[in-house]
């Protein structure tokens, strides 16, 4: 397996938690919140609202403008 | 603002603000490697919106974070929006990317965002209240370790301006797919529909 493979395999390992994490969100009674819940809570302030967006606009930005 | 507040008052009140609010200094670090890796136009967003979020923390909220739909602001439908969003990924995504007519666009899309979210939430939620220790911890865990990795990829490529094909990061991977007109028009109209879900919560 190539340096380039296993790189590529570390995304899909961390996309692949999400997953996991927000299903196992959906069981009755669990202790792991969902994504939506999680940045309610983080947005719930200015702080984390704007640094949430610009988190948001900064990958606008580094995908297509110079 | 007070204005009975000294600058050097606020100055020291936003620099306690730096170190102690996560964000404002996450930001400013951000800012800074995005300054030195040759992109100044991102590093002046970052850097601008820290150093006002920090002032505007250190002076305090000016207003409560009322929902804007409760100060009788118009919010368009999701349809209206992504009808928008479709135009706009359409026409600016026929640009290259890194061009000046791709730049312009992106940003006021961007600046137009941070500047809602800066009045308050667009819709009214429930507050969730405080979450179980073990699910931040393992949301934490992920999100950081995802953060971590694609650094480690930057960090071995030849140059922080150089592309590593044996150490891709997302950008390098997705470098092919935004080569086209029709990737880059998808690719901006998900981002644009990600934006206005992270908005409304």
């Amino acid at each position: 397996m190539s340096s380039h493979d296993v790189t590529v395999l570390g995304y899909a390992v961390v996309v692949v938690a999400c997953v996991v994490l927000q299903l196992l969100s959906l069981r009755p009674g669990t202790r792991i919140p969902g994504f939506t819940t999680l940045l309610r809570r983080v947005m719930r302030g200015r702080p984390g609202r704007v640094g949430v967006i610009t988190a948001w606009a900064w990958l606008g930005l580094h995908f297509f403008a110079r | 603002m007070t204005e009975s507040r000294s600058t050097a008052a606020v100055v020291r009140a936003t620099m306690a603000t730096v170190v102690h609010e996560p964000v404002v200094a996450i930001m400013l670090v951000a800012a800074f490697f995005d300054g030195i890796s040759g992109n100044p136009i991102h590093a002046l967003l970052l850097g601008g919106v820290a150093i006002v979020l920090g002032r505007d923390i250190a002076l305090g909220e000016p207003n409560p974070p009322i929902p804007l739909v409760e100060r009788g602001m118009w919010i368009p439908g999701g349809w209206t929006v992504a009808a928008f969003s479709a135009a706009f990924a359409l026409v600016v995504g026929a640009f290259p990317r890194y061009s000046w007519p791709a730049t312009v666009g992106v940003v006021a899309a961007a600046a137009a965002a941070i500047a809602v979210a800066w009045r308050g939430p667009l819709v009214v939620h429930a507050d969730p209240g405080p979450l179980p220790r073990r699910g931040v911890v393992a949301w934490s865990t992920v999100l950081v370790a995802g953060a971590l990795w694609e650094l480690e990829a930057l960090l071995l490529q030849p140059s922080l301006t150089l592309d590593s094909q044996q150490h891709p990061t997302i950008s390098t991977l997705t470098d092919p797919v935004l080569s086209t007109h029709a990737g880059r028009t998808l690719i901006m109209l998900a981002w644009l529909l990600v934006g206005w879900f992270l908005m409304r919560q």
